[in-house]
């Protein structure tokens, strides 16, 4: 008996050491935002409020699920030049993910890792999210940066800037083409596009065609972001001048036509993720939009603040990040990442005063891709600037998703063409 | 009547976007989104405050100018198929110029048909038509076939290998107004071949029939000359009296100049291309090629005459332009007639152009040049300065040859961060000063001590460094911008200016223009040392 009694723990510890590289190579995916008594809280919780709308004067009694920067405008709305404003609250619902997204991040998260430098070891490689159960800022931040969106997509992108001090306001738009050129997961070729094919090393590139205002339309945009950590290229077709010209990255901080976002903001965070230090921050449970429709987000003339967000609880994953370059415009980032998806719900920034200067909130719908597969995809979205009392709120369009998108789109060449 | 049709054809296509607009993708739209309009009206006036004491005599109010100008642009989606498409684009304009409505001085300064030819879009018959081409795409053709206008440069502030449309001169500055409002369209055919070769390569080949002469500033405007040399004699000394030699040249260059016709063909060709370097350079280039003919033409041979002041028959360049100034002075009552002579030529001449751009990230901003290595550029002769003591502008003139030259371009564009101006919260700016600093050159080479110009004459070389900053304020509805020129002979130019667009429609610019010149004959901007303006732009586009 006393024999048996030894042997046991022994049997323990070689047991729990045989289990051990399998539970480290074991990847949960998908990653719901809410799960077992923690969802029943929830639903507990929607059963008074979803369906719900929640305007100036009740939403004090959502505080505790707002962040402060939405908080604020909700209280005092005459910032950002409304009457009022108001959002719905929906029902949680998790993500339908893609087939394609679930074996690749089966696939490929096992063996994720990041260098000394936080760099994705065999970037370019691989596909899906790398770091489903996150231990790092960084990690977080390439989990966002490996959302493809659909892998390719094709959207109109309408936008007003508004100042909302004068109630002056400046119409934009654009056409814009997408395509990841690796970590796809959705579209054929996986993981990625032939070599042969992308001599260039590109990671990712848009193009994008504006048509207003009327002085503006048919200029066109080109970025190539490359899987080195070199600078992106960014060719730009002035059609007032007629001439494709390249942009320094340095413009990259300016703001793209007197909106509140610069050239670094699109999508949340569209430069390589080296560029900036992370850390996490542990979670956040707030009401984000997250399946929005974008036919139910409305605004008055001068208003720089969408009212109509369908908003719904989600526990985000928080992140500080810091620009490497001492003189960013930012000071610091705070990033609220969807634990399903890992898209950019919203992000505050900080300028160099450390005063809270701007949020993006960004809204997201679930759209059929041309391949049947369902794909988050940016809605709705504003973007406002607290100290100077300006927004930019924009719609998308979406035109296609997961498109077979011709590579000769993504060269200086088609800049002009089709341009007047 | 021409300007009726076009006012008509305007007015309607006002009528029909108000009456049927559908705005998709942020545009005019109608046809089931198969016609795109676009298009704006804009007031241009100049005034100058600083006239010389010869100038004030030929101005009562300081206005250079007063243009309206409207312009309407059409896309029409004719056929989309596949890679095939078809587009029909036109960009049709009207102007009017209206300073010698108001300003009698002004009014006198010129001929009546001269008057005409520079109020409106009268100097060709097809100047209201700024370009109407058919614009097709197959496979990795492209073929544009009617009026165009081709742009061909990195840089901005000066040409060297953008050269296929001649330049409208009479009512804008090179360097202080973009080139785009400038250029002249000339009917050609145009066709892109994309290849599949490594570096994105596209051939490009022109071909035009069409000849358009560059278009100077006029005699008895503001921006030109006089009406010189003036009247000292008779009934009208001291008066205004129009058609003084310049405007007698620019006269004959206009009679002169070629028709439409496949004599007259101009080629010009160009390789292009995106590459990458060793170090993570990617660099934009291109390889041109052009022949045509010079939009300034030389005398034409056997009509030159004897190159003497004493030269007065008036079947010779030298004899007209000598009796059509002694006739001046002396207040003769009937100027000389040209008669049917034909006292100028265009000749040919070819430049072979190589550009380049490229970011640079020790620099942290985009390098851009261009060269352009032209081979017998026509001249027109003259003694030397120790043989002929007349200055420039009334040397006569021996003979015709060529020379060769060369012009060279460099840019470097930085923005630059204001931390200050970006922490003004009430300016609202991104703090990002775009910034360009260039350097222009142009060496002619062989004997140039027989060349005949009215500017530059026996400078072998030219060297001009420009500075350009624009940074923007109340998000991007406010832009200040600031220009410098200067010439290694000491002359130059300076605008400051304020760009305000405040909502999707209206555009005001306001600005002030500053000339400085050690030697006026150096260069047409030096020729401005004494003309300065202040100038404003308000505008409507749709």
């Amino acid at each position: 008996m006393k024999k048996n009694a030894a042997l046991l723990p022994y049997l323990i510890i070689v047991a729990l050491c045989c289990s051990l590289p399998c539970r480290a190579a074991e990847v949960i995916f998908p990653t719901p935002s809410y799960a077992g008594t923690e969802l029943a809280k929830v639903k507990e919780w929607e059963k008074t409020w979803a369906g719900k709308k929640v305007t100036t004067e009740n939403v004090d009694q959502v505080k505790d699920f707002l962040h402060e920067a939405v908080y604020k405008a909700m209280k005092d709305p005459t910032i950002f030049g409304a009457k009022s404003l108001w959002f719905d609250i929906v029902a949680y619902r998790p993500y339908e993910l893609s087939k394609g997204l679930m074996e690749a991040t089966k696939k490929y998260a096992p063996e994720s890792k990041l260098d000394a430098k936080e760099s994705l070891v065999n970037y370019g490689n691989v596909a899906g999210y790398p770091f489903p159960q996150p231990r790092t800022g960084a990690e977080m931040a390439w989990n966002f940066d490996s959302n493809n969106r659909g892998d390719s997509s094709y959207l109109f992108h309408g936008g007003t800037v508004v100042d909302c001090r004068t109630g002056h306001e400046r119409e934009a738009g654009h056409l814009r083409w997408e395509l990841s050129w690796v970590g796809r997961y959705d579209v054929q070729p996986i993981p990625k596009i032939p070599e042969s094919e992308n001599t260039r090393g590109m990671a990712r590139s848009f193009f994008q065609r504006h048509t207003a205002p009327p002085d503006f339309a048919d200029t066109t945009m080109l970025e190539i972001r490359y899987l080195d950590n070199r600078e992106e290229d960014l060719w730009v077709y002035t059609a007032m001048f007629r001439r494709v010209r390249r942009y320094a990255t340095s413009q990259r901080t300016d703001t793209i036509d007197g909106t509140d976002m610069i050239y670094d903001d699109q999508e949340g965070w569209y430069t390589h993720p080296t560029r900036n230090t992370y850390v996490a921050k542990g979670r956040a449970d707030l009401l984000v939009g997250r399946h929005q429709d974008p036919k139910n987000v409305q605004r008055e003339h001068g208003q720089g603040f969408w009212n109509g967000f369908q908003r719904e609880r989600v526990n985000n994953w928080v992140v500080e990040v810091v620009n490497k370059d001492p003189s960013y415009i930012y000071s610091k980032q705070i990033w609220y990442l969807d634990p399903e998806t890992w898209q950019m719900n919203f992000k505050v920034m900080y300028n160099r005063q450390g005063e809270l200067w701007k949020m993006y909130e960004l809204t997201y719908n679930e759209v059929t891709s041309v391949g049947g597969f369902k794909v988050s995809i940016p809605s709705s979205e504003h973007i406002v600037d607290f100290i100077r009392r300006h927004g930019s709120p924009g719609n998308r369009e979406i035109k296609g998703v997961g498109l077979d998108i011709s590579h000769k789109q993504f060269t200086t060449k088609a800049l002009q063409e089709h341009t007047y | 009547m021409k300007k009726s049709a076009f006012l008509a054809g305007l007015m309607a296509a006002v009528v029909l976007v108000a009456c049927l607009p559908r705005v998709a993708a942020g545009q005019i739209m109608l046809f089931d989104n198969k016609l795109r309009v676009k298009g704006s009206v804009y007031e241009f006036g100049t005034y100058m405050p600083k006239l010389a004491k010869e100038d004030e005599q030929y101005t009562n109010n300081d206005w250079g100018l007063m243009r309206t100008k409207g312009t309407l642009e059409l896309l029409y989606n004719a056929y989309e198929q596949g890679d095939t498409s078809i587009n029909l684009f036109g960009f049709y304009q009207w102007w009017h110029e209206s300073v010698p409505d108001f300003d009698a001085a002004a009014h006198r300064s010129m001929t009546s048909r001269d008057r005409h030819h520079y109020q409106g879009p009268y100097e060709r018959a097809d100047d209201w038509i700024n370009e109407t081409y058919i614009d097709a795409y197959t496979g990795p053709w492209n073929i544009r076939v009617g009026k165009q206008i081709v742009f061909w440069s990195e840089v901005e502030m000066v040409r060297t290998i953008d050269r296929i449309n001649p330049l409208d001169l009479r009512y804008t500055t090179p360097g202080i107004d973009p080139f785009d409002e400038m250029k002249l369209g000339l009917w050609m055919v145009r066709g892109f071949y994309t290849t599949d070769l490594p570096g994105q390569i596209v051939f490009e080949g022109i071909w035009t029939p069409d000849f358009q002469r560059v278009r100077t500033p006029m005699e008895g405007t503001l921006l030109g000359s006089n009406p010189a040399p003036p009247i000292v004699m008779g009934k009208q000394a001291g008066k205004i009296v129009p058609f003084g030699q310049n405007a007698a040249v620019d006269d004959m260059f206009r009679r002169d100049a070629p028709r439409i016709s496949l004599h007259n063909t101009t080629f010009a060709f160009r390789t292009k291309g995106t590459s990458d370097l060793p170090g993570n350079y990617t660099l934009d280039w291109s390889l041109s090629w052009y022949h045509g003919m010079n939009t300034t033409p030389v005398a034409r041979h056997g009509k030159v005459g004897y190159p003497s002041t004493l030269n007065l028959n008036t079947d010779t360049l030298n004899g007209y332009l000598n009796n059509l100034a002694i006739s001046r002075v002396f207040g003769g009552q009937n100027l000389p007639s040209l008669n049917h002579n034909s006292f100028w030529t265009y000749k040919y001449f070819d430049a072979l152009g190589v550009s380049g751009q490229s970011f640079i990230p020790w620099l942290k901003g985009v390098l851009r040049g261009e060269v352009s290595y032209e081979m017998g550029v026509p001249e027109n002769t003259a003694f030397t300065k120790e043989i002929d003591k007349n200055p420039s502008y009334s040397k006569v003139i021996t003979g015709t040859t060529e020379r060769n030259q060369v012009n060279v371009g460099i840019t470097f564009d930085r923005p630059l961060r204001w931390e200050w101006l970006q922490n003004q919260t009430w300016m609202a700016s991104s703090g990002i000063i775009d910034t360009t600093l260039g350097w222009y050159a142009q060496r002619r080479q062989g004997n140039i001590t027989h060349i005949r110009r009215t500017f530059g004459y026996y400078e072998r070389s030219q060297s001009n460094w420009t500075l350009t900053m624009r940074a923007n304020m109340w998000h991007s509805e406010l832009f200040p911008v600031v220009r410098f020129l200067y010439n290694a002979q000491n002359w130059g130019y300076a605008v400051a200016a304020l760009r305000y667009q405040p909502g999707k429609h209206m555009r005001y610019e306001v600005g002030y223009t500053y000339f400085f010149a050690h030697n006026p004959w150096d260069a047409p901007e030096a020729y401005c040392e004494n003309k300065d303006f202040a100038y404003f732009r308000i505008g409507y586009e749709f």
